[in-house]
């Protein structure tokens, strides 16, 4: 009895091994072929872009990277725009992201972006259209995780952010208001986000347009 | 037919990342798990997932006037632990649908996807091991079919109608599935959703869809369902509930879910769950129930993988009696 459990243990314990090698050696030989997976897409496009752009009548979804667009060189430029590292889970050189050419006939007459923002109870979507110049028509949270969410995701104040331009939010021009008591984080996070949104777009767009 | 297989998953893998036009996404996953149960001992499975490597390709086809159509090709060569070797590798089809864009409020979808009905529309499940009813309540996740779907300013719908057989295909017994969904819209922080489903379903034993799964018996069971679900998301804390309630042929069953998960403030990347799930297979019969308390918990190591352990305790099985289990997974998704 005793023998034949120990056997079985043995047994258990080199095919645990087995697939811990096998497993890891998987892993590393990924990682280092790896990209990474998640961006921030609308959750229903169709219905998004008909409540931002009424007058649309159709668009175009484009995923870009930062690693195809520019790589290392554009990924530092980025950082140093928002004057902050970016998060090295999230915010990674090849996350991609979901740009949305709005279209009226044939014609792009806007974009939609989103990106994910670390809050302080978790992530923010925060998603953003523009003019072809940038600035900002419509925002709003497709995902809030804030205690305070009502308030941040009433239009009273995400409607302050409509006119914005990255240029605003360079030169420190934006007077946006924390609408909560107790959530600075989030607010933070929030101007935070809509820079990286601005910048990404910015760069990202305006080099495949090129 | 394994080495056409393993020869397409190879080819997909070696593809170069330039192949793809901007337009398409291509990840490759990786899913290791194993662990041990009181009553099978040492497991190389869960009810829904098995040790695996696939691919998903995703895609959206434009034109001058905006996208029109969208493609997902999501496989996987799965190892199943409980099977004798020969019989053990297989190949399971999860999304191969085209949905092709009417307007900006209809589309229609052909192939295999999801059945529109409670959590499982929309919930992404597809690497997790806490899973919704769907799985007790239809007997597979998703199957094939075509679908109509589309968001309106206040609410979503999805109406399917699918053959019954889940992952592998075959039309027996008059097999259907008949589903729909209405919902709110996914980007709020409290959803909710209404369900209800008409259909004569195949059971099968197993996930795979090349060889195919081997049926129970030939004959359908006709299965009658409402049901209704919701999500709360209030700062860290993500609640999911779901009811369904019907007949399995002459038979009442009922089943609920009750999960909560609580993400690390500090941790992000962390994310603690505790889940309950019951599923009663005929209410005039006491102890037709499985009843399973889970809980669990997933760390983002890096954008690409996510490392998962759960303890589940099964109160008590359709077969009679408990189980204890610990489930590991190291689960890899990206580019």
């Amino acid at each position: 009895m005793i023998k034949s459990s120990f056997r079985f243990i043995i047994s258990a314990g080199k095919k645990i091994l087995s697939v811990l090698i096998i497993s890891i050696t998987l892993l590393m030989v990924l990682m280092r072929l790896s990209y990474a997976a998640v961006g921030c897409s609308l959750s229903d496009p169709d219905r998004d872009v008909k409540r931002l752009f009424p007058e649309s009548t159709g668009y175009r979804t484009d995923f870009i990277t930062v690693k195809d667009t520019g790589g290392e060189a554009l990924y530092k430029k980025i950082e140093q725009e928002l004057g902050d590292k970016l998060d090295n889970i999230y915010e990674t050189i090849d996350v991609p992201y979901a740009f949305y050419g709005i279209l009226k006939g044939k014609e792009v007459i806007g974009y939609i972006h989103g990106v994910n923002q670390k809050g302080e109870y978790g992530s923010l979507q925060l998603i953003i259209a523009t003019d072809l110049k940038g600035k900002i028509l419509n925002f709003y949270y497709q995902r809030m995780s804030s205690p305070e969410a009502g308030k941040f995701m009433d239009k009273n104040f995400t409607d302050q952010f409509i006119g914005l331009t990255l240029e605003d939010f360079v030169k420190g021009n934006v007077s946006v208001s924390d609408p909560s008591k107790n959530s600075r984080v989030d607010f933070q996070a929030t101007l935070r986000g809509i820079k990286k949104n601005l910048i990404l777009l910015n760069e990202l767009k305006k080099i495949t347009q090129e | 037919m394994r080495v056409v297989i393993i020869a397409a998953l190879a080819t997909a893998f070696l593809v170069p990342q330039e192949a793809f036009a901007e337009q398409a996404l291509f990840y490759k996953e990786i899913n290791l798990i194993g662990g041990y149960s009181d009553r099978e001992h040492w497991i190389g499975k869960s009810a829904e997932l098995m040790n695996s490597l696939g691919f998903e390709y995703y895609k959206k086809f434009s034109n001058d006037y905006g996208d029109f159509l969208t493609a997902d090709l999501q496989m996987r060569m799965a190892y199943d632990s409980a099977e004798p070797r020969d019989d053990a590798w297989g190949l399971q089809i999860h999304n191969a649908w085209l949905q092709y864009k009417l307007n900006s409020a209809q589309r229609v979808k052909f192939g295999h996807f999801d059945v529109p009905f409670g959590l499982e529309q929309v919930l992404d499940t597809h690497g997790t091991l806490l899973q919704t009813l769907a799985d007790a309540n239809i007997g597979f996740k998703q199957d094939w079919g075509f679908a109509l779907d589309g968001a309106l300013p206040n609410f979503d719908y999805n109406a399917a109608l699918q053959i019954g057989s889940g992952m592998s295909i075959y039309r027996k017994d008059g097999s259907f599935l008949a589903t729909t969904r209405i919902g709110t819209p996914t980007g709020r922080n409290l959803q909710g959703g209404i369900s209800l489903m008409y259909g004569k379903v195949l059971e099968s034993i197993g996930m795979f869809t090349f060889p195919r799964a081997e049926l129970v018996c030939d004959k359908t069971v006709l299965k009658k369902r409402v049901g209704l679900d919701g999500q709360y998301l209030f700062g860290p804390y993500l609640m999911k509930a779901e009811l369904a309630y019907g007949k399995d042929e002459n038979k009442n069953v009922i089943g609920y879910l009750y999960e909560l998960d609580y993400t690390l403030p500090k941790l992000q990347n962390c994310e603690l769950q505790a889940q309950f799930q019951s599923w009663q297979h005929d209410l005039n019969k006491r102890g037709s129930d499985d009843s399973t308390l889970s809980v669990g918990v997933a760390y983002k190591l890096n954008s690409q993988i996510t490392l998962r352990a759960a303890v589940a305790h099964d109160f008590n099985l359709m077969e009679g009696g408990e189980d204890d289990k610990v489930l590991f997974q190291v689960y890899y998704f990206g580019r």
